[in-house]
C-alpha cells in the first residue's frame, strides 16, 4: 500500500513538472508562433498592394504614352506641311521634348520591376518565418518528449497536438490532460 | 534577311504579372507586337508544344517549373531545341549566369534592365 502511495506521489510530481515545462515554454513560443503567421500575412498584403499599385501606375503611363505618341504623329504631320522657319523651330523643339518624354516613360516602366525584385525578397522573408515557426515547434516538442522513449509516430502526433495548442489563445486543463495522455501519464 | 519585328512571335514567361506587362510594353515600343504570355515554365511548355513561337523570354524563379528547367526541356525537345531563349532574371551571380548558359540560354539579362539592354540583346539574337 505504501509502495502504491509512493508511485502515485511520484506520478503526480511528474505531471506537475511536465505542466510546468509546458506552461514555461508555451507563453514565449505561443506568442512568437502567433506573430509569425500574422507577419507573413502582413508581408503578403504588402506584396498584393505593390502589385496593384504597379498596375495602376502602368495604366496611367500607358495613357500618357499613347497621348505622347499621338502628339508625335501630329507634330510630324505639321512639320511635313513645311511651315515658316520660326514655326518649324518651335515644332521641332516640341517634338524633341515629346520624344524625350516618351523615352522617360519607357524608363519609368522598367523601374516598375522594383515590384518583382521586392516581391522576391519578401518571399524569402516569408520562407525564413516559416523556418522559425518550425524551429520553435521543434523546441517545444523536444522539451515535452525529453527522456521519454517514444516512437516516431508518437512524436509526430505530439508535434501536431502542440502545434494545434500553440495556435489557440490559451490551453485548457483538458488540453493539458490530453497531451499528458499522449505520454501515458 | 532578318524577320521584321512585328512578325516575330514572342512568348514572355514570368510569374509576376507586372513583369510580363513591363517586358510586353518595352517590346511593343521596340516594334515587337506579336506577344503571348505564360505564368510559369509548365504553362509555357504547353503553349510551345501547341503553337509556333520564334522566341522565348523567361524569368528564372517561378512556381511549378522554373526558367532553368524550361530551358532544359526546350533544349531536349527535337521540335523546340533551336528556339532562341533569353533569360531575364534577378539572379545576378556569376554561377547563375554560367548555369543558365550551360542549360542553353542564348542570352541573359539581369533585372532591373533598361530598354536599351533588351533591344541590344534582341538584335544580337536575331542578327
Amino acid at each position: 500500500m505504501k509502495e502504491l502511495e509512493e508511485i502515485i506521489k511520484e506520478l503526480i510530481e511528474n505531471v506537475r513538472e511536465l505542466e510546468g515545462v509546458i506552461e514555461g515554454i508555451k507563453k514565449p513560443v505561443s506568442e512568437s508562433s502567433q506573430l509569425i503567421p500574422e507577419t507573413a500575412k502582413n508581408i503578403e498584403d504588402v506584396m498584393v498592394y505593390l502589385e496593384q499599385t504597379s498596375h495602376t501606375i502602368m495604366s496611367l503611363l500607358e495613357v500618357i504614352n499613347n497621348n505622347s505618341q499621338e502628339i508625335d504623329k501630329n507634330l510630324q504631320s505639321l512639320l511635313e506641311l513645311n511651315p515658316v522657319k520660326s514655326i518649324r523651330e518651335k515644332l521641332e523643339l516640341i517634338k524633341e521634348k515629346n520624344e524625350e518624354n516618351l523615352n522617360k516613360i519607357l524608363e519609368l516602366y522598367t523601374h516598375l520591376s522594383f515590384h518583382d525584385l521586392a516581391g522576391q525578397q519578401l518571399k524569402l522573408v516569408i520562407e525564413v518565418l516559416e523556418k522559425i515557426k518550425s524551429a520553435l515547434l521543434n523546441i517545444i516538442v523536444s522539451h515535452v518528449t525529453r527522456g521519454k522513449d517514444l516512437k516516431e509516430e508518437e512524436v509526430s502526433g505530439i508535434k501536431g497536438k502542440v502545434s494545434q495548442l500553440l495556435s489557440q489563445d490559451r490551453v485548457s486543463q483538458e488540453d493539458v490532460d490530453a497531451l499528458l495522455e499522449e505520454f501515458g501519464l | 534577311m532578318p524577320m521584321p519585328p512585328q512578325d516575330i512571335r514572342i512568348l514572355v514567361v514570368d510569374d509576376m504579372s507586372t513583369m510580363r506587362r513591363i517586358i510586353k510594353t518595352i517590346l511593343n515600343q521596340l516594334g515587337y507586337s506579336n506577344i503571348e504570355e505564360a505564368e510559369n515554365g509548365k504553362q509555357a511548355l504547353g503553349k510551345l508544344k501547341k503553337e509556333k513561337f520564334d522566341f522565348v523570354i523567361t524569368d528564372w524563379n517561378m512556381p511549378e517549373m522554373d526558367g532553368l528547367e524550361l530551358v532544359k526541356q526546350i533544349r531536349s525537345d527535337d521540335e523546340l531545341k533551336s528556339l532562341p531563349v533569353l533569360m531575364v532574371t534577378a539572379e545576378a551571380k556569376k554561377e547563375n549566369v554560367m548555369e543558365a548558359l550551360k542549360a542553353g540560354v542564348n542570352n541573359y539579362i539581369v533585372k532591373p534592365f533598361t530598354p536599351e539592354v533588351l533591344k541590344e540583346k534582341m538584335e544580337k539574337i536575331f542578327k
